[in-house]
């Protein structure tokens, strides 16, 4: 008996590209809004701000931000897996124990979270204990995603040290390969954290001024550090510079600029679409890396394309009725207000 | 074996078990939880009863932070175990159930966000928007059971599919409806059992006496349809795999008998809390809910255990060989396959065949059943691992490679030479002649002499296919002898 063979891909490589970048934007727009906000949040109590009533209620959404960022990413999660699961599940598996501590460490997270939005005592010592201690988680999370994603991009690398120990206790030793790559995506989180904060804070001066704050300075940092990034990218380079992957981040640079400018100017709508396209296409240039570091070791068009439309159409639906669904939800929130 | 093997020093069952049976509570618990809520939320509208809003509010608090955030992360945690334990698997899934994954994903986002909404918006929203958002959690909720629970019925039973490839096939396979139906009695039995402990922790009253019965009522109802669709399901499951685990799989039938007696005993212990309704002490609600839990472990242990030796029935063996790969591997050599190597050829010949289920020392030991023999022995035993108690996959490589297994086992063994006749047979001949049970062999042993005896071991290996040469020294042949001689005696004709 001829038993299905399993090695193809269910939609064609570009659909699956396409909604892999999206949800992935998506679930950075929630964790920046955590990060950045977290760790806002806890610079303004060493300035004595901690009982402001916006920062008050900015640290009450972070549980809730918490739930989006995890069911964010449980969408690219997927996508990502339906092409690159080799190098990703084998990744994860050299540092086992790190990978599956990310979930022992976001439970740890969420509690703290949601203890520290409680504020229910006076000095806010506990508080902020514990949401000192969600930032250190966030880190853990974010450092290990890092750190195992670039170890995914280098295949021989992933061998030599499995080679070497085989139970999962290995952490990726070529810092150089995601330190700077980390810091530009916790100081990009510091920007739109800046960002929300400012939009939540339009009406009290000192909390817009916060929010102004991060999002300049977040903003020249992650810059620098993006440039960084790229010129470390150096056998890399000149195919990334012929790849349409470096318009699109012109244009995201282009975006984060007009971004700032319509902040200043109090309208965040704008600010928020350019924001979010900007976004939009590092996340493109990212996954544009990816592809570059794998050229010659795994061919992303080498998988066989057996698409499963009717299950797609469905998935359509569902996704559509989803939206209206969330949608209609929080116009019922808005209308009790 | 395209992946790396990952090598923790303890059974990976465990490890999965742990992290999927907290999953597989909490999300149960999550559907059953909301149905539960909102139901009981209209009639305390209806009626005006403020007491019972009020209990229905304690209940959701535990039950939003619980079921969000140890639901969402735990079934999160399962698709980074599965990747971890077995790849290749979770890689055959992905590929074709990747659309199933991302329908469940828009139940999931709307879930989570009704939850939130529910959880906050009981000062906030209007009486009849919060029941509206709380009907969608519900349904939201349901449905990602609807999705989830056709993959999961997928690798027990993955029925045309292994002919078709169909998507459709392998999603409303032959276990589909019945599971489905036993798992939404489940949700509502543990939502039963979880408000009772809620309840039990009120002072006696009416109140409390009220809410009991009623949250019995949801236990039992549950239960009854707990009951009917486990005997639907077991009808459902083909003979060829039930049939097989009647003969040969002794554990997992014990799970499923295990299984009945705890059903029975929570429905005793239901009746008990019915008649203490008024002063249900608290100790009795947490019983009932350890019972509950422990009889849903026993389920999903069953299904996971009936299920070998494959992860996906006819497909994927549970040591991630493919099936359609095995004779390939087999000629070839599953050397040339592994990509991951460490060096040691044994080490990693083991930890691809056998290590996924077995461990030297800890859980499924497999020191003790090869202390005090030898390497041509152990060889035997990996090449024929298929005939062995316990419905084990074919070994995946050559016989050369299989006298690398026995080197690094042996290596790792006890040399103390056997002396028990007991123990010689444990170990010599109970892997595949179980006494009493499987191919138990005790009566062609009845009136034969210590000779004839021996020379059936000098032949040994032509007795059966795949069955090892004696290679025991005098003395253990002499016991081992004595015993088979017993064996024939007390064998019935
Ligand atoms: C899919 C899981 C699985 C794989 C893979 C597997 N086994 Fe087993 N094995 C079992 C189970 C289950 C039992 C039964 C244990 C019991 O009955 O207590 C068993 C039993 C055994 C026993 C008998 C233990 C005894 O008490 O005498 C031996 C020996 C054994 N396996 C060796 C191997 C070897 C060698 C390999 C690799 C070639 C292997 N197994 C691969 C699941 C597996
Ligand atoms: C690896 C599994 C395995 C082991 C270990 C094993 N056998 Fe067998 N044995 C078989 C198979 C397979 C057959 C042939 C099928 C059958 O008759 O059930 C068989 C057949 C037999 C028969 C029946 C021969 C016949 O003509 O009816 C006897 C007797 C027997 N074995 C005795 C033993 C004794 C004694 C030992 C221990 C020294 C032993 N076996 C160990 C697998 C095994």
């Amino acid at each position: 008996m001829n038993l299905p063979d399993y090695e193809f891909l269910s939609a064609p490589l570009w659909l699956i590209t396409v909604l892999h970048i999206l949800t992935l934007t998506l679930h950075f727009v929630a964790m920046n809004f955590l990060v950045g906000g977290v760790i806002m949040v806890l610079y303004a109590a060493t300035r004595k701000r901690w009982d402001d009533p916006t920062l008050k209620k900015f640290g009450k959404m972070f549980p809730a931000a918490m739930a989006a960022t995890v069911t964010l990413g449980v969408a690219p999660l997927l996508f990502v897996q339906m092409v690159y699961h080799r190098q990703i599940y084998s990744a994860a598996i050299v540092s086992g124990w790190f990978w599956l501590g990310i979930i022992g460490v976001a439970i740890a997270v969420y509690y703290a979270l949601y203890r520290s939005s409680l504020r229910s005592e006076k000095t806010g010592t506990v508080s902020r204990a514990a949401l000192l201690l969600a930032l250190a988680g966030l880190v853990y999370i974010s450092l290990t995603y890092s750190s195992i994603f670039s170890l995914a991009e280098r295949p021989d690398q992933m061998r030599q040290l499995y080679a070497q120990d085989p139970t999962g206790l290995v952490w990726n030793p070529a810092a150089s390969d995601y330190v700077l790559r980390w810091l530009h995506m916790i100081l990009g989180a510091v920007t739109v954290g800046g960002f929300f904060i400012g939009m939540l804070g339009r009406d009290d001066p000192a909390v817009f001024a916060l929010g102004k704050r991060f999002f300049l300075g977040g903003m020249i940092l992650a810059a620098l550090t993006g440039l960084a990034y790229t010129i470390s990218l150096r056998p890399y380079l000149p195919a990334l510079m012929r790849s349409p992957a470096i318009w699109g981040l012109a244009v995201g640079v282009v975006l984060s600029a007009g971004a700032l400018h319509f902040f200043f100017k109090r309208n965040f709508c704008a600010a928020g679409t350019m924001l979010f396209v900007s976004l939009l296409t590092m996340v493109h240039a990212r996954h544009t890396v990816r592809v570059l570091k794998l050229t010659g070791q795994f061919d992303p068009h080498s998988w066989r394309v057996a698409p499963q439309w009717s299950v797609f159409a469905l998935f359509l639906v569902c996704f559509v009725v989803m939206l209206a669904v969330v949608v209609y939800m929080l116009r019922l929130v808005a209308r009790a207000k | 074996m395209i992946y790396p093997f990952w090598d923790v020093p303890f059974s990976y069952g465990i490890l999965m078990a742990v992290i999927a049976v907290l999953h597989v509570f909490v999300s149960h618990f999550a559907i059953g939880g909301g149905l539960f809520l909102v139901v009981t939320e209209h009639r305390a509208r209806r009626a005006g009863d403020t007491a019972t809003l009020e209990f229905l509010q304690k209940l959701s608090k535990m039950f939003a932070l619980v079921s969000l955030v140890f639901g969402a992360l735990t079934g999160v945690g399962i698709w980074f175990i599965i990747g971890l334990l077995n790849p290749t698997a979770t890689e055959a899934l992905i590929h074709n159930f990747v659309w199933g994954w991302a329908i469940e994903w828009t139940f999931f986002v709307v879930e989570i966000t009704a939850a939130i909404i529910y959880y906050y918006g009981w000062q906030r929203l209007s009486a009849r928007d919060h029941l509206i958002v709380g009907w969608i959690y519900f349904i939201a909720a349901w449905l990602s059971l609807f999705i989830i629970n056709g993959i999961v019925a997928f690798m027990l039973t993955p029925g045309q599919w292994l002919v078709t490839g169909n998507f459709w096939d392998g999603f409303f396979n032959p276990t589909y409806w019945s599971q489905l139906v036993l798992r939404t009695g489940i949700c509502v039995m543990l939502a039963g059992l979880y408000a009772l402990l809620v309840a039990a922790r009120y002072e006696a009253s009416d109140f409390k006496a009220r809410t009991v019965r009623y949250s019995v009522r949801w236990g039992l109802i549950g239960l009854a349809v707990v009951a009917v669709s486990l005997a639907w399901y077991w009808r459902t499951i083909p003979a060829e795999i039930t049939g097989k685990a009647l003969q040969v799989m002794p554990a997992s039938i014990k799970a499923f008998h295990v299984n009945s007696w705890l059903l029975l005993a929570l429905a005793g212990a239901l009746a008990v809390s019915w008649l203490l309704a008024r002063r249900l002490p608290v100790v009795l609600a947490v019983v009932l809910l350890a019972l509950g839990l422990a009889w849903f472990g026993a389920f999903e242990q069953f299904r996971e255990s009936v299920r070998k030796p494959f992860v996906v029935t006819g497909y994927i063996y549970g040591n991630g060989v493919p099936v359609a790969k095995a004779k390939a591997y087999q000629q070839a050599g599953l050397l040339t396959q592994i990509a991951y190597t460490t060096g040691d050829d044994g080490a990693d010949l083991f930890r691809h065949s056998c290590r996924s289920c077995h461990t030297l020392t800890g859980s499924r030991p497999l020191r003790p059943a090869f202390d005090g023999t030898d390497r041509a022995f152990i060889a035997a035993i990996v090449r024929g691992a298929h005939l062995l108690k316990g419905n084990m996959p074919p070994f995946p490589g050559t016989a050369a490679e299989a006298d690398k297994i026995a080197g690094y086992l042996y290596e790792r063994i006890d040399h103390t030479p056997i002396r028990d006749g007991t123990r010689a047979y444990e170990v010599r001949c109970g892997k595949c002649h179980v006494v009493g049970a499987a191919s138990d062999k005790s009566k062609t042993f009845t009136g034969l002499s210590a000779e004839d005896l021996s020379g059936m071991l000098d032949a040994a290996d032509s007795l059966g296919e795949g069955m090892p040469a004696y290679t025991g020294d005098a003395e253990e042949r002499a016991a081992l002898i004595s015993y088979l001689q017993q064996l024939g005696k007390q064998a019935k004709p």
